[in-house]
């Protein structure tokens, strides 16, 4: 039986996207199936452009430094990585209605869904985070 | 020394990138086939542990060299130790009172030191690293009685022996640390 990880990323700065989807792309590289419902500032995360410039914490940009020398990858490559190893990014229909947003301005491959779609693969995962 | 069959260089890389590339790296290994996993990550060991555990595979060990980690991965070993076949055990005592009435076929799988120092007379010697690969000098159709020193190793090579096909066959618990018949030297 395949275990699942279900995660909602609901805050959109460069830390966030760090925990989400490192987490995802670790449990995904140990055969869990994962998805990942991104809601309001959360969907920073997989917005089209968004993503490439997202922000470090006020007073934490001293970090950059830090997350070049560790070799750590770029949120784009990670979230690349994450859909190659099979994670599923669902995007929360009533926040993109709220901010005027449609799929097209998400990465390829994100499906929209309410909280609904969301909690049905949730309700039996074997771990549940909220970032 | 342990024997490998492919080298991943995750070198440099940060969490978690060391555990996406050895996944990718296992898909392409036949069972049985040891991955090295060269690492910079200090969290690398402890990942790579919990992810062997919960994939499937045998976590080996880790050789630190300087900076870098190499990390041993069994692909598929894990079921592999979970099928540990346990194979009976007779005391030293009982052993020693059939010894007296009869001859007894019986493995010493210690050492060669430990053979050559003092063995119990007309017992057949394989170390237990080499069991594996010498099973078939041994009689398929008798009774072996496996002796080391304690009765760990005899263990061990009674599993081994049990997975090559052999039927009858006894650990000696303990071994020759407590064994006070009859020995010979080399």
């Amino acid at each position: 039986m395949t275990r699942k990880t279900a995660i909602i990323a609901a805050n959109g700065g460069l830390f966030d996207a760090y925990k989400v989807f490192n987490i995802a792309t670790a449990a995904a590289a140990t055969d869990h199936a994962v998805q990942i419902f991104f809601t309001f500032e959360g969907l920073n995360l997989i917005h089209k452009q968004g993503n490439q410039q997202l922000k470090m914490p006020a007073g934490k940009e001293h970090f950059a430094e830090g997350f070049a020398k560790a070799n750590v990858p770029s949120i784009p490559e990670l979230i690349e990585m994450a859909q190659d190893l099979g994670v599923k990014f669902i995007g929360c229909q009533m926040t993109m209605d709220v901010m005027g947003l449609e799929k097209e301005h998400f990465v390829d491959g994100i499906e929209v869904g309410g909280a609904v779609t969301f909690l049905d693969f949730a309700q039996d995962a074997d771990v549940t985070l909220t970032f | 020394m342990i024997h490998t069959d492919y080298v991943l260089d995750a070198k440099g890389l940060a969490c978690p990138m060391p555990i996406v590339k050895t996944r990718k790296a296992m898909k392409d290994l036949q069972t049985g086939e040891v991955l090295e996993v060269q690492a910079t990550d200090k969290g690398s060991t402890a990942d790579l542990q919990a992810w062997a555990k919960s994939s499937g595979h045998l976590y080996l060990g880790t050789d630190a060299e300087g900076e870098t980690l190499r990390h041993y991965l069994k692909k598929d070993g894990l079921s592999e130790v979970e099928e540990t076949i346990e194979i009976p055990e007779i005391s030293l005592s009982s052993f020693q009172e059939l010894l007296k009435e009869s001859s007894l076929t019986i493995l010493d799988v210690r050492e060669e030191q430990e053979f050559r120092d003092a063995h119990i007379p007309g017992a057949l010697h394989i170390p237990l690293g080499d069991v594996e690969t010498r099973a078939q000098e041994l009689p398929k159709n008798e009774t072996i009685y496996l002796i080391c020193h304690s009765g760990r190793r005899s263990a061990i090579a009674g599993n081994i022996l049990a997975k090559a096909g052999y039927e009858n066959l006894y650990n000696i618990v303990p071994g020759m640390r407590d064994y006070n018949g009859k020995t010979t030297s080399l």
